[in-house]
C-alpha cells in the first residue's frame, strides 16, 4: 500500500495547533502486547537489590540429634540443662526458632537478560500503542481533552527556561489538554497496602503523562519543571525506557512529544545498527475493510443461495404436542380432528359371528 | 493507521482496562464503565472505546437525554472526536425514541445498537421521574395489629 | 424497584450442608467438607447410610444458577458509580451494598437505586434504627 505518510498537528502553547509533522515510522510498527509483556517482566527485575537472611539465622546452636530409642522424634536437639533451651528442637523449619525453609540467598538469580533485539522490538510497539487513543483510554488516561494522539507541543513552548518552573510546566499540561491526567493522579494517592509501607513504597497512585524531550533542542531546564508534578515523568528521547513507555507491561501509555523529540526520532531508529523497524504481516489490520474492499469483493462469487436459508438442525419437536409439526408428517390430521373421528365410538351391538370356516381352520391340529 | 483496527484494540484490552468491573460473586458478571457502552455490558459489540463508531445515551442534566457518537473520521483526536445530540426532557418520550432510532440507525451508523440505544434512552428517561413513595407496610400478624390499634 | 425478569422455577436439589466425615464426633474437626481419602473410608466407598458427598449432579440448573429466590443475581456496589452500573440490567441483578460502606452514603445509593429501579438486597441495613 502506498499510502500518503500521516501526520501530526504540533500544538503550541497556548493549546492550539503551530504548524504539522510527518508522523515517524516507529509509530506504524506492529502492536504486540505478548512480547511486550514478556519483555516487560524481564527488565522489571533488573533494578532488584539481593536480600536475604542472616547466614546464621537458626543454626546458632549446637544441636544434635538424640537418635533412636528415647521415643522423641528425630530432630536435632538442643544440648545441656539448667534451661528450657535444653531439649527443645532445633535447625528445622517446622521448629521454634528454627531456620526457615529453603533460606533465601543473595545469589539468586535477581536480573534477566533480555536480548537487545526483543527489547527494540518492545519499545517500538509500545510507541507504536502510544499513539492509538482507545488504547490510551483503556490504560485509564484521561485524554478525552487532548486535541489529538499522538500528543505533540511545540518545542518553542518547552525550550531553555520556558518550563523550568513548576507552574509553567502545569500551565502548559494544562493548556495542552493534559490537565485531567494530571488531577486523576493527584487525587489517586493512596496509602499502599501492606509491608511495603515500611520498606519505602508507602504511597502507591496512578502514572500521568511521560514526556519525551530532546536533550540537544529543549535542554534539561524542562525535567526540573515537571519532576515535582505527580505522575508526570519525562524522558529524553533517545533513551526510551519501555518501563516508563508500559508501565505493567500495559500498552498505551500517555506520551507527550515536543516537536524536536519527534523530528529526531526516525534518525534514532536509523541509526541504530543491526536494527530494522518491525513491518505489520498484514498490511492493513482492519479485517472488514478488507474483506468490503473492491479488489477482494470483484473476485468474489456470489453468495450461493437465497437471502434466507433453512436452518439445518433444529430443535427437534414432539408431533403429539405440536400441531404443526404433527401437520407436517400426517396431512390427514386436520380432517382427523375436525370430522372428530378419534372421539367416535365404535358401532353399537354384539361383534358379528365369526364364520364356520375360519373357525374349524383356526383349530385345525 | 494501517497497523491498527478496532479488533487489534478489543484483543489488546479485553483482558484488563480501565473500564472493566469485574465481580466474583453473582456468576461474576463483567460490567463496563465505558460511557460509550449502551448495556454497560463488557463485549466487543458493546465496547465503545475499542469500536470505531460507538454510541453512547447519558442523562441530560436539565431532564432528557444526550446521544453521544463517535465520528470515525476523528478517531485520534479525543477533544473533537465526539458528536453530541440532546434531546431535552420535555420532548414526548415517543419522539426521543423515534429521533434516537433515527439517530443510530437511518443513515446506516450502527444499526445494531438501535434497540440498544432506545432501551436505554427509555431506562433514562423513566429514572428522571420523581420515584413513586413507598407504600406504607401494613402490620403482620395478631401482636403487630394490636400495637397498631394501641397506638391510634 | 423492578421485578426480575420471569425464569423457570429456582430448584436446589439439596439445600442441607455437606458435613465433613466424622466431624460429629470430633470438636476438633470443622464441619467444613474435606474430601474422605482413605482407603477403607466408608463414606468415600459411599456405603449405604453413610454422609453424601458434593458432587457436580448437585449443581443448579445454568438458568437460575447464582440467583435469589426474587430472580436476582447479587452485585456489590461500593457507590453511586456502582449502581449507574446497573441501569440496563435492573431485571437481571440486584444491587448489594459493601459491609464497610458508611450509612450517609447507603442513603445516597439507595436513593439513587430508587430512581433507577434497582433493587437493593440490603437497603435497610445500617439505615433504619430500631424503635
Amino acid at each position: 500500500m502506498t499510502s500518503q505518510r500521516p501526520t501530526v498537528t504540533i500544538i503550541g502553547a497556548d493549546g492550539k495547533a503551530a504548524g504539522a509533522e510527518v508522523l515517524p515510522k516507529v509509530f506504524s510498527a506492529p502492536i504486540r502486547p505478548d512480547i511486550v509483556k514478556h519483555v516487560h517482566t524481564g527488565m522489571a527485575k533488573n533494578k532488584r537489590q539481593p536480600y536475604a537472611v542472616s547466614e546464621k539465622a537458626g543454626h546458632q546452636t549446637s544441636a544434635e540429634s538424640w537418635g533412636t530409642g528415647r521415643a522423641v522424634a528425630r530432630i536435632p536437639r538442643v544440648s545441656g540443662g539448667g534451661t528450657h533451651r535444653a531439649g527443645q528442637a532445633a535447625f528445622g523449619n517446622m521448629c521454634r526458632s528454627g531456620r526457615m525453609f529453603a533460606p533465601t540467598k543473595i545469589w539468586r538469580k535477581w536480573h534477566v537478560k533480555v536480548n537487545q533485539g526483543q527489547k527494540r522490538f518492545a519499545t517500538a510497539s509500545a510507541l507504536a500503542a502510544s499513539a492509538v487513543a482507545p488504547l490510551l483510554m483503556a490504560r485509564g488516561h484521561q485524554v478525552a481533552t487532548v486535541p489529538e494522539v499522538p500528543l505533540v507541543v511545540d518545542s518553542a513552548a518547552v525550550a531553555g527556561e520556558a518550563v523550568a518552573k513548576t507552574a509553567a510546566a502545569l500551565g502548559l499540561l494544562k493548556a495542552v489538554g493534559a490537565g485531567p491526567d494530571v488531577e486523576k493522579v493527584k487525587a489517586s494517592k493512596k496509602l499502599r497496602a501492606g509491608k511495603g509501607k515500611l520498606r519505602g513504597r508507602r504511597h502507591r497512585q496512578r502514572r500521568g503523562p511521560l514526556v519525551v524531550y530532546s536533550t540537544e533542542a529543549d535542554g534539561k531546564d524542562l525535567v526540573k519543571g515537571f519532576r515535582n508534578i505527580p505522575g508526570v515523568e519525562t524522558c529524553p528521547v533517545d533513551a526510551l525506557n519501555l518501563l516508563q513507555l508500559a508501565p505493567g507491561g500495559h500498552l498505551g501509555r500517555f506520551v507527550i512529544w515536543t516537536s524536536a523529540a519527534i523530528k529526531q526520532l526516525d534518525a534514532i531508529y536509523e541509526s541504530k545498527k543491526g536494527f530494522f523497524l518491525p513491518s505489520n504481516v498484514v498490511a492493513q489490520a482492519d479485517l472488514s475493510r478488507l474483506i468490503n474492499s473492491s479488489e477482494i469483493q470483484s473476485v468474489l462469487r456470489a453468495p450461493k443461495g437465497d437471502a434466507r436459508t433453512k436452518r439445518g438442525a433444529v430443535q427437534k419437536k414432539n408431533p403429539l404436542k405440536n400441531k404443526q409439526v404433527q401437520l407436517r408428517l400426517n396431512p390427514y390430521a386436520a380432517a382427523f380432528a375436525k370430522e372428530k373421528l378419534g372421539e367416535l365410538k365404535a358401532d353399537e351391538g354384539k361383534p358379528k359371528p365369526v364364520p364356520a370356516a375360519f373357525k374349524e381352520q383356526l383349530h385345525e391340529v | 493507521m494501517s497497523n491498527v483496527s478496532a479488533d487489534l484494540i478489543w484483543e489488546v484490552s479485553r483482558t484488563y482496562n480501565s473500564f472493566l468491573v469485574k465481580r466474583k460473586s453473582g456468576g461474576a458478571p463483567q460490567f463496563s464503565r465505558d460511557p460509550l457502552n449502551l448495556k454497560n455490558l463488557h463485549s466487543r459489540k458493546f465496547a465503545g472505546f475499542a469500536n470505531d463508531k460507538a454510541l453512547g445515551v447519558i442523562p441530560n442534566e436539565k431532564g432528557g437525554v444526550q446521544v453521544i457518537s463517535k465520528k470515525p473520521a476523528s478517531a485520534n483526536k479525543p477533544a473533537s472526536g465526539l458528536y453530541t445530540v440532546t434531546y431535552g426532557g420535555n420532548k414526548t418520550s415517543r419522539k426521543t425514541y423515534k429521533a434516537v432510532a433515527n439517530q443510530v440507525a437511518k443513515n446506516g451508523y450502527r444499526p445494531d445498537l438501535r434497540q440498544a440505544a432506545i432501551a436505554r434512552a427509555s431506562a433514562i428517561r423513566r429514572s428522571q421521574r420523581t420515584p413513586k413513595p413507598d407504600p406504607v407496610k401494613k402490620p403482620r400478624g395478631a401482636a403487630a395489629k394490636r400495637a397498631a390499634a394501641a397506638k391510634e | 424497584m423492578v421485578a426480575a425478569k420471569k425464569h423457570i422455577p429456582i430448584v436446589k436439589k439439596r439445600t442441607k450442608r455437606f458435613m465433613r466425615h466424622q466431624s460429629d464426633r470430633f470438636k476438633c474437626l470443622d464441619s467444613a467438607w474435606r474430601k474422605p481419602k482413605g482407603i477403607d473410608n466408608r463414606v468415600r466407598r459411599r456405603f449405604k447410610g453413610n454422609l453424601a458427598m458434593p458432587s457436580i449432579g448437585y449443581g443448579s440448573n445454568k438458568k437460575t444458577r447464582h440467583m435469589m429466590p426474587s430472580g436476582h443475581k447479587a452485585f456489590l456496589v461500593s457507590n453511586v458509580k456502582d449502581v449507574e452500573l446497573l441501569l440496563m440490567h435492573n431485571k437481571t441483578y440486584a444491587a448489594e451494598i459493601a459491609h464497610n460502606v458508611s450509612s450517609r452514603k447507603r442513603i445516597d445509593i439507595i436513593a439513587r437505586a430508587k430512581q433507577l429501579g434497582v433493587k437493593v438486597t440490603n437497603a435497610k441495613a445500617k439505615v433504619t434504627t430500631e424503635v
